[in-house]
């Protein structure tokens, strides 16, 4: 089945990048070779929680290969050095100081001849701690004489606009509180037939993009610095380091070759200040690349404990929600306050509830930082949302797919923040994701006796990232070919071609006649991240008004040399029309230099405001994405293993751009959604992470796939995207979880509220009930 | 990883003699699989590695006599894909397609299966139930030992510093007998075993009662074990609710399951008794109208 | 310390020298300067760094490369005959089994070592020998189409 009937013209299914990754000729970070460089090695905290003593580094810097050693006197006593950072307070270091705060915390680094000479010399540093006892649990952490994770957290004076009011609550663990409020919830309970109370639980789990982090940072002799890194968000990533170093940001270059996946793990600063501090040390190049088990030191997804109380009247419709959202942020706060947010815009669901009163804490504990994560808060919101939702049409006798209809938003409708909501398809993909699961049919009887089937649905709304800025220049050249400079990071999900392919549209030439140059900070114009599904609808709009730039200077070009009305030039097919002329692009050009050479420079900018330009309306983002999932599952009753065998996913991505990379994202987030439902977690214990490897950390594989994953676009056309395209990265991953709780409750009536679903659970669910 | 000498020995005695010469500070390496993980994140720091691979009859799957003669070399891989386990314990290839993945079962050894002790594994608890013996080599003869004495804990065998495991014997199946088994994860299809259960049985012509039960379990443990309460409840008896219920139960009891990753101890013992269940049914039906005659 | 070894690379002869403890995967990136196969887990779980000894897929991260003395290896990048893409690669192009390409390698390999063993396997066929790799991007749906594509074609 296609994706989608009106493809753009440009687009024929291949991808930009596929060449050199099915040859193995695509360069990833480790597979850059440098000349001279030292390989770095972290040593790291052993225990959760500690004060740090002391560091001995003596004994390493004796073991023949070393070049230097980077310990906590370097932060402090460092030249020019700005010892604390963070992208929203300035809760880390470059190694611990005064504290080691998680298992994994980095301590001290090594720069070496060899990475065996590194690893040994790092194992030779002596630290002496004193134990603190370690918080585990947000429930534990917000408690009263919970021991404090950061005695004092430092605010930077310039942070992100949209978080500007929210800040740690002094001697508490609480790093932000983000209160919602909307109507009068105690009257909105009182006005209900009907109210429902439950709490939810998710674990933390990791991104496990199977490229590991690294980072080369190389000293330049004029004193600027080049940087190659596996980093979703270049410039962000080069604004912290110019303040740590305190260096104009023009001096600090970024690379970003191929990343091998990011799903969020790889967005804000992670080796990057410690592989700039420790080259600007051994006056060397340094690499560092982190094996498997540190990179789940080093990020994670918040692990979540909600509660969640919900009034419905009598006719069914939602009317008020309370919920209450703790998100383990772990030890630093990394991103963790806007987790926060955007789970409380969204703990309503895509529902029209009257009244609602949600209180969002990211709260420190002493696991590894917790980041973004394809689906950044709203995994965890929907959870519960979702599985909320068929508590309460389970209790009122209701269908979970009619009184879904009943109470989803609409276009026009208000949301929880009294702003109007367009372009908001979420009904339709709801409407085409029941009709792909056969909603109220009967489901055909497993043939084995011992089995049982049930289905379930979910639906959620998640907001982007804003405001936000991403700027965009293409260079058109002689021949009529283009160059496209975009930070926007190819990780995987197709952006590039997607971009080509707008570019190619718009300027109506050929795809081939379009090349993506990679990720560089000292060429490419600022684009603040490649993450939150905001790069197709602002990268993608920008390089559409940077195409449109063009096109009109060439217009102009052929207006003056021809004595021609500008308003009677016009742009089609990559030729410049005017009167029953037609000129290509090479000859306009040509016309216009006089010569064979020359560039033209077309240059765009999308930036995005919490307030409509046009109307003055509140905008919390720049656009919705919706979208809605349902999932068959098979159960065994004698084992209660979980067989899904089948899961429709439908989003409402305004418009395809690439029908191949629009199937590859709906389709690969709903497997990523598969791992969180059922089976990963980061497990503890005594603050030990247990399972920091991929024989104990468990990944869905290619035989846990259902038999069929459909994925279905709604194009709803958002009247800012480019051709009316919305982001399409997260969605799918979001309703997987809460559909097959729902569907799993249908077939053997066990609720499980805590996430991963395991057979176990099942199990003894169905146990305990019998 | 330490570094390390690399000696390749061309025959077991030889090997035998270079394990006695590092004076226990040498590790006998095969396929390799679970040794290199062990020397990378050093575990072990031994001061040789002596590799086995060079000899050539430890590779083999052979019939002698009676019996199956598996070599210590002999690859995951090679018994997924033998004919001739094919014809006479199709067992053993069909449960080799789920184990670990394609790269592991080309590298990984029978042998280096067993010695490594690693308990969440499937061959030796199918092996048991086939009262399996292993060869083992060593420098004053060798010795013989049924294949559930070789372990004694967690990754702890009987294997001495000197010693080299050379083969497997199997001996033939009973008239009328069938064999079975359960690989059972609790989460991936391709996650280690939550546990693992292996039934073996003949069933006599006249009135049905079962007999020479053999009931392995596997992860429950810190060895691979013989349920013989639960093959008690069915020895000698004829295959009813009751019996079966009587041998799953007591199959629960016995079993010494840990909580952890893969399942808390509790669920564990209800898995064995609902496999131990749904297993010794299908097997005695197999051996019925089935069985090897 | 160091032993010379001779493996046949992607159909040339090449001799290395090598300590033991080197595994096969560095020393194919490192000395050889082949980079389309990764490191992943490092544990043998992943298989990003899949390579083909004598044909049969392995996970270079855990063997000794002076194991692979005497032996055939294949990399993703001896999959191509010259500018003629190898039938899997055009495949996966054409099904769209990748995103970010870091596991592509160790499918690619893996797919070529089981039709060679098995040029028609069954979709059960397939999954058992191809389950062990893990793409995180989620593409086994594509995969499964691509390979069959071939397996059928």
């Amino acid at each position: 089945m296609a994706i989608s009937e009106r493809p753009l013209s440009a687009q024929d299914g291949q991808r930009l990048d596929y060449q050199a990754k099915l040859t193995g000729r695509a360069a990833y970070l480790a597979d850059m070779k440098m000349a001279g460089v030292c390989e770095g090695a972290i040593l790291r905290s052993p225990v959760a929680h500690a004060w740090i003593r002391y560091v001995d580094a003596s004994e390493a810097l004796k073991v023949p290969g070393v070049v230097a050693v980077y310990t906590k006197d370097d932060v402090v006593q460092g030249t020019g050095i700005e010892p604390y950072y963070g992208p929203v307070f300035k809760d880390q270091t470059i190694v611990a100081v005064d504290k080691v705060r998680h298992v994994g915390d980095p301590v001290a680094a090594v720069a070496a001849e060899t990475r065996e000479a590194a690893e040994e010399a790092a194992n030779l540093i002596v630290v002496e701690y004193e134990d603190l006892p370690p918080v585990m649990d947000v429930r534990d952490s917000v408690k009263e004489d919970a021991t404090l994770v950061h005695e004092t957290v430092r605010i930077p004076e310039h942070g992100f606009a949209d978080l500007a009011e929210l800040k740690p609550i002094e001697n508490t663990n609480v790093c932000t509180h983000f209160k919602l409020r909307k109507g009068d919830i105690e009257q909105g309970f009182a006005e209900c037939a009907h109210v429902f109370e439950d709490t939810f639980i998710l674990p933390t789990t990791q991104h496990v993009a199977l490229e590991p982090h690294g980072c080369i940072a190389a000293f330049q002799p004029d004193g600027r610095v080049n940087l190659w890194s596996t980093t979703q968000n270049p410039f962000v990533v080069r604004t912290q380091l110019a303040n740590i170093f305190k260096m104009p940001v023009s001096k600090i270059r970024i690379m970003v070759p191929y990343l091998g996946g990011g799903y969020g793990s790889k967005v804000y600063p992670k080796i990057e200040p410690l592989t700039m501090a420790l080259a600007q040390k051994a006056k060397r190049p340094v690499r560092i690349l982190l094996s498997r088990e540190e990179v789940f030191y080093t990020v994670t997804k918040h692990a979540a404990f909600i509660r969640m109380k919900t009034g419905v009247r009598a006719d069914g419709s939602f009317h008020a929600r309370e919920a209450e959202v703790f998100l383990d942020t772990g030890a630093f706060a990394e991103i963790g306050p806007r987790v926060a947010k955007k789970s409380a815009y969204t703990a309503a669901g895509p529902y029209k509830f009257k009244h609602v009163k949600i209180d969002a804490k990211s709260v420190y504990t002493n696991k590894p930082p917790a980041g973004a994560f394809r689906g950044f808060g709203v995994s965890q919101s929907a959870w519960a949302s979702e599985s909320q939702t068929d508590i309460i049409a389970k209790a009122l006798g209701r269908d979970p797919y009619e009184l879904r209809m009943q109470n989803i938003y609409d276009e026009g409708d208000e949301f929880v923040t009294g702003e109007k909501l367009w372009s908001i398809g979420v009904k339709g993909c709801l409407e085409k994701v029941a009709q792909e699961m056969k909603w109220g049919e009967p489901m055909p009887a497993p043939d084995d006796p011992s089995k049982v089937r049930g289905r379930g649905l979910a639906a959620l709304i998640k907001a982007t990232i804003t405001p936000s800025i991403s700027c965009a220049a293409i260079k058109l050249n002689e021949d009529g070919s283009v160059n496209v400079f975009t930070s926007t990071v190819e990780m995987g999900q197709g952006s590039d071609t997607a971009m080509a392919a707008i570019v190619a549209d718009t300027l109506g030439i050929p795809l081939e006649q379009v090349s993506v140059l990679g990720v560089d900070t000292d060429v490419v114009p600022y684009d603040l991240t490649t993450s939150s599904s905001r790069s197709t609808f602002h990268m993608g709009k920008a390089l559409e008004l940077a195409s449109l730039d063009l096109c009109e200077q060439l217009r102009r070009f052929v207006s003056e040399e021809h004595g021609v009305p500008f308003e009677e030039t016009r742009m089609e097919g990559g030729r410049v029309l005017f009167r029953e002329n037609a000129l290509t692009i090479r000859e306009v050009l040509f016309n216009h230099f006089g010569m064979q050479g020359g560039t033209l420079v077309g240059r765009g900018e999308v930036k995005t405001s919490t307030v409509d330009p046009e109307t003055g309306d509140k905008t919390t983002s720049s656009f919705w994405f919706v979208g809605a999932g349902g999932s068959e599952v098979e159960i065994d009753k004698d084992t209660g293993r979980l067989r899904v065998l089948k899961h429709a996913t439908a989003v409402d991505v305004g418009r395809v751009i690439t029908p191949l990379g629009c199937q590859q994202q709906l389709v690969g987030g709903a497997i990523t959604g598969l791992g969180q439902a059922l089976f990963e977690q980061m497990v503890w214990d005594n603050g030990i992470l247990v399972n920091p490897n991929l024989v104990d950390y468990v990944l869905p594989a290619l035989g846990d796939m259902p038999d069929e994953i459909t994925p279905i676009a709604v194009e709803v056309p958002h009247k800012n995207g480019p051709f009316g395209a919305k982001g399409i990265g997260e969605t799918s991953l979001i309703p997987v979880a809460p559909s097959i709780a729902n569907a799993v409750d249908d077939a053997v009536g066990v609720r499980i509220n805590d996430l991963p679903v395991t057979a176990e659970k099942i199990f003894l669910g169905m146990l305990d009930k019998s | 990883m330490k570094h390390f000498d690399y000696l390749e020995p061309g025959t077991v005695d030889e090997a035998c003699g270079l394990l006695k010469q590092y004076n226990g500070n040498a590790r006998v390496f095969a396929g390799g699989s679970s040794l290199t993980i062990l020397l990378k994140q050093g575990f072990l720091q031994p001061d040789a590695l002596i590799n086995i691979k060079k000899i050539d009859e430890l590779r083999r799957i052979e019939e002698s006599g009676d019996d199956l003669v598996i070599g210590a070399l002999v690859t995951h891989h090679d018994i997924e894909t033998s004919s001739l386990l094919a014809e006479r314990l199709p067992v053993l290839c069909e449960l080799e397609h789920d184990v670990a993945n394609i790269r592991v079962r080309n590298m990984a050894t029978v042998g280096g299966n067993i010695a490594s002790g690693e308990p969440l594994t499937d061959l030796p608890c199918v092996f048991i139930t086939l009262d399996a013996t292993v060869r083992i080599a060593n420098t004053s003869g060798g010795r013989t030992l049924p294949l559930e004495d070789v372990f004694l804990d967690y990754y702890e065998t009987q294997l001495g510093e000197d010693e080299v495991l050379t083969h497997v014997v199997i001996p033939a199946l009973p008239a009328r007998s069938a064999i079975d088994y359960v690989r059972f994860s609790s989460s991936s299809v391709v996650d280690k075993p939550c546990i693992g259960v292996a039934v073996r049985m003949s069933v006599e012509p006249d009135g049905g009662a079962c007999r020479e039960v053999r009931i392995g379990l596997g992860c429950v443990a810190p060895t691979p074990m013989r349920a013989r309460n639960a093959e008690a409840a069915l020895e000698g008896q004829p295959l009813n609710d009751e019996n079966l219920q009587k041998a799953a139960r007591a199959a629960a009891e016995e079993c010494d399951p840990m909580d952890d990753l893969r399942g808390s101890e509790r669920y564990k013992r209800e898995m064995v008794a609902a496999l131990v269940r749904r297993l010794a049914s299908r097997v005695y039906e197999q051996a019925r109208d089935h069985g090897n005659s | 310390m160091k032993k010379a070894i001779t493996m046949e690379v992607n159909g040339a002869s090449c001799e290395v020298e090598v300590e033991p403890w080197r595994t096969l995967l560095d020393v194919v990136r490192e000395e050889l300067d082949l980079t389309g196969a990764k490191l992943g887990c490092d544990i043998q779980v992943c298989g990003a760094c899949t390579l083909l000894v004598d044909g049969k897929p392995v996970s270079a991260c855990s063997v000794l490369a002076v194991d692979a003395d005497g032996r055939k290896v294949t990399t993703v990048e001896g999959l191509a005959d010259g500018d003629r893409l190898h039938p899997l690669q055009e495949s996966f192009m054409k099904f769209g089994a990748l995103q970010c390409g870091y596991c592509t390698s160790g499918f690619l390999l893996t797919a070529k070592a089981m039709l060679d063993e098995n040029p028609h396997p069954d979709d059960e066929q397939i999954k058992s020998y191809m389950g062990g790799s893990f793409c995180r991007c989620g593409c086994y749906q594509e995969i499964m189409q691509a390979i069959r594509g071939v397996a059928q074609g």
